[in-house]
């Protein structure tokens, strides 16, 4: 089957290219200095970690964050770690376990631009993108909060042409690059969510580039096998990065669960020494699997591994 | 009997709420709505359904309840949909109970996720409005409080993420029905909210004190009906890890 893709053209040998790269090049290749990023997952459950933390330790600037509408630890560490300039904010915190703490004293502060928008704005946002509309008007109504007044740059008003009512837009946003986490893909990025899809392949869709974190890398004739359950196409993706339990303390859907002991613990940590926690979890291990050794090794995978999902 | 946790009072009273043949929607750390939604399934409205927010779970067998709106034990449902598919619903006036919460809520049902402060002064930063903006296109929306203080029932919110009662509306949803929180139950009389009944051991005045306005109260206020012991069986059913039942 591989041969299909092993052919000659005018005389040279051509080979289909393979995108499976590991965190450090791909943050490298991929990710500038003030470059606009799309973080995928929702709320603790498959944030794209072991890039973020490949991102905190190549100290890379990004001007602004968007996330997929609920940020989690994802965004507050990016923040806390200084490296935000401005946030399309729907959604930082961390659900039952409270308020997102970088996020809060950066924001409070004023050392993070705090573009204010809500769940909607993200996902009319990312479609328009996605299908390079010029703008995108807003249904009746979402105009009714605090959030316009507070976001002038992405709120407009225009008349509707064919009713004339006034109507609130929204620009159509196409972020430079898209960290998203899916379960499975092949050498060349064609790609399944195994759990929840959230808004991640609308923001796979609106951004230029589109790095995937993945469980596990499966042969291509997986996917040939699979294509009625294959998400995402190749030709959107960028680079694949495999990193098992990439997403920790995060979940990975139908993988395992969010690690709650972890994420009180950086709660903890950002209460009392966050730079402590950055170096002992994101910049003392050089990728993610010595960052595995320092959360407890297969022992910790297991536990989280354990319990099992109920089907 | 069992003793009635003050969670299971509430997830019992918006339970009563859900009519058969609706469509609910609850967004982050929704133990409540969640248990309060499958107990509704299980007595009186079998044809309600309900989607757990950014997991795009719809109708999911709970049991046991997690505490994630997004964990992946919600996808055993019977439906599980990409949010961006949810978004449309509520856009489309297709939720007919959507639950509600925040920092701040206000006599008017405006809620609050924003922060506390005036704009450009944010002294507490929230975590930010999400789904609430919707609440202006649900047929009606149920507020449930994790707590019940004059810090969090106010006169006006700073900020609005979620519109209630607005003067000169010029949007389709029908506004806030009903208020739950763990010393009381409130609705609406002139779209004001109004003391419906205190829960077990709460005094009316208890509910004035804690209350940042002046809260519409009738002469006889009863108290809030307890679940019955088929709910509570029901209730531990659905939550047998207690995450609802000891979420306040």
């Amino acid at each position: 089957m591989r041969r299909l893709y092993l052919i000659l053209s005018e005389g040279r040998l051509m080979a289909r290219t393979e995108k499976v790269l590991n965190a450090k090049e791909t943050v490298e290749r991929f990710m500038k200095d003030g470059c606009f990023v799309a973080i995928g997952g929702m709320h603790m459950h498959n944030n794209t970690m072991a890039l973020i933390r490949e991102v905190i330790r190549q100290k890379v600037g990004i001007g602004r964050l968007i996330t997929s509408p609920s940020g989690s630890v994802n965004a507050d560490m990016l923040i806390g770690a200084g490296l935000v300039d401005e946030l399309y904010c729907a959604y930082v915190g961390m659900e039952h376990l409270g308020l997102a703490p970088n996020f809060r004293k950066f924001a409070e502060s004023g050392k993070l631009k705090v573009r204010e928008c809500d769940e909607a704005f993200v996902t009319y946002t990312l479609r328009a993108g996605a299908s390079s509309m010029p703008f995108i008007p807003l249904p009746r109504g979402l105009e009714a909060t605090s959030v316009p007044s507070m976001n002038e740059d992405d709120y407009r008003w225009t008349s509707d042409p064919f009713g004339g009512e006034k109507v609130a837009c929204l620009p159509a946003l196409q972020p430079d690059v898209a960290l998203v986490h899916c379960q499975k893909a092949d050498e060349y990025g064609n790609a399944i969510f195994e759990g929840s899809k959230f808004n991640d392949f609308l923001m796979i869709k609106a951004s230029d580039k589109v790095i995937l974190q993945v469980e596990e890398v499966v042969p291509h004739e997986y996917m040939l096998e699979n294509a009625m359950r294959v998400d995402v196409p190749a030709f959107l993706v960028d680079a694949v990065v495999n990193t098992p339990f990439g997403c920790h303390p995060t979940s990975s859907h139908r993988y395992y669960r969010y690690d709650e002991d972890h994420l009180k613990e950086y709660l903890k940590a950002c209460k009392e020494d966050f730079d402590a926690y950055l170096e002992k979890y994101v910049r003392g291990p050089k990728d993610n699997e010595e960052y595995l050794e320092v959360i407890g090794g297969r022992e910790k995978a297991k536990e989280l591994m354990e319990g099992g999902v109920p089907w | 009997m069992v003793e009635v946790k003050t969670a299971e009072l509430m997830a019992s009273v918006l339970s009563k709420h859900l009519e058969d043949g609706e469509v609910a929607i609850m967004g982050a750390f929704s133990g409540i709505p969640m248990l309060a939604s499958r107990l509704a399934q299980m007595t009186h409205a079998p044809n309600l359904s309900y989607i757990t927010g950014g997991s795009g779970a719809v109708n999911p067998l709970l049991e046991p309840l997690p505490a994630s709106s997004c964990d992946d034990r919600l996808l055993k449902a019977e439906c599980v949909l990409p949010l961006s598919d949810v978004i449309d619903f509520e856009a489309r006036t297709e939720i007919d109970i959507f639950f509600a919460g925040g920092l701040q809520i206000d006599e008017r049902g405006n809620c609050n996720l924003i922060g506390i402060g005036r704009p450009g002064e944010i002294k507490f930063r929230g975590p930010g409005s999400v789904g609430l903006p919707f609440l202006s296109r649900a047929r009606r929306f149920a507020v449930y409080a994790m707590n019940h203080s004059a810090r969090t029932f106010v006169q006006k919110v700073d900020f609005v993420s979620g519109p209630g009662f607005v003067d000169g509306k010029d949007f389709p949803g029908g506004g806030p029905s009903l208020v739950v929180t763990p010393i009381c139950v409130m609705d609406f009389d002139e779209e004001r909210m109004r003391l419906k009944s205190v829960h077990p051991g709460v005094s009316v005045d208890d509910v004035v004190q804690n209350t940042g306005f002046e809260l519409r109260t009738p002469d006889d206020v009863p108290q809030t009906g307890l679940p019955t012991e088929e709910e509570l069986e029901l209730m531990r059913e659905i939550d047998p890890l207690g995450v609802a039942r000891n979420s306040l």
